[in-house]
């Protein structure tokens, strides 16, 4: 009963894990409890996932993302990440017309830019 | 050295094993002149492919690098005689070291590789990765025909100075004016006074 349970759920564990069922219990159990972390966790690496492709996509046009998003929020533009992330892949030319709105929204900091010191070759 | 020129080119060349997709472009880095660790920096996130928007972290997709004039990359401060590479040959007591400067005579192109791999992501792509850099010591290389492009190192974006470094650099600046006004005074006395007073 439990027992076919556990085992279907063991599929394609490592060693004895899949076949023994005092192994087989014990890790099916590890494994619930990170599958139940995991669906809390999906939704903060897949948010992190789509700022690091905004801000590769954005530093082609040369700003950088926390400049970016507040040009965005400046101009009241309420596209999600998610969104943003799939523009940046698939559509270049909407996401270079948000990247210049931004541009013109906040141009950015002033960059300090002092000649370097000296360097031992 | 030229004998291990040589076979460095022949293992570059021949190294392109099939395992690389060949959608990549070929990027080229010079590194002359160039401080180390910033250098480093950017080829690392070239190499893992952060620089595109199409950026997938179980799947490896940054472009090929290539990095010229190893030989030719600077560092700051005293790092060119202080600056030890530490490993252990894992027998008990052997631990050994070598400065910055003797790796550079022994083999330049260890000392770009060893910065960029200890950047990387210690994950199962990092072979991957780590074939995917080649450097080389000159400025020759067998890739010529291939499609390649130089890559524009962003400018160098310093921080302000500190209020105490500034002082101490305004001071340096007028030690240096003064001991040039006194050289120039001691030196030609009566010739300089003559053009100053016609001035």
């Amino acid at each position: 009963m439990n027992k076919d349970k556990i085992f279907k759920l063991a599929k394609g564990f490592r060693g004895r894990a899949k076949n023994c069922i005092r192994i087989a219990r014990e890790r099916v159990e590890k494994a619930l409890q990170y599958s139940y972390r995991d669906r809390r966790n999906k939704k903060r690496d897949m948010r992190s996932l789509w700022i690091q492709r905004i801000n590769a996509g954005t530093r082609q046009h040369g700003v950088n993302y926390g400049n970016f998003m507040h040009g965005l929020m400046k101009e009241n533009i309420q596209l999600n990440r998610k969104v943003l992330s799939e523009l940046s892949m698939h559509e270049p030319y909407s996401f270079k017309a948000l990247v210049d709105i931004s541009k013109n929204a906040f141009p950015g900091n002033k960059n300090v830019v002092i000649p370097p010191r000296k360097v031992a070759v | 050295m030229k004998m291990v020129n040589a076979f460095n080119m022949k293992r570059a060349a021949a190294g392109l094993r099939r395992i690389n997709l060949d959608g990549l472009r070929w990027r080229v880095f010079d590194a002359k002149g160039q401080v180390l660790g910033r250098l480093a920096s950017q080829i690392a996130t070239v190499v893992q492919g952060k620089d595109k928007p199409t950026y997938t972290p179980n799947r490896d997709d940054g472009d090929m690098c290539i990095v010229l004039n190893a030989k030719d990359v600077c560092v700051t401060g005293r790092k060119l005689t202080d600056k030890v590479y530490y490993w252990h040959t894992g027998y008990v007591g052997h631990l050994k070291e070598r400065t910055f400067k003797d790796q550079m005579a022994k083999d330049p192109t260890e000392v770009i590789r060893k910065a960029i791999l200890r950047m990387l992501p210690r994950n199962k792509l990092r072979d991957d990765r780590d074939r995917k850099l080649r450097i080389f010591p000159g400025s020759e290389h067998p890739f010529g025909d291939r499609p390649l492009e130089p890559y524009v190192m962003p400018p160098r974006r310093v921080r302000e100075m500190r209020p105490r470094e500034r002082r101490a650099m305004i001071r340096e600046q007028k030690k240096a004016e003064l001991q040039q006004q006194k050289t120039d005074g001691t030196k030609k006395g009566k010739k300089r006074e003559a053009p100053e007073e016609s001035a």
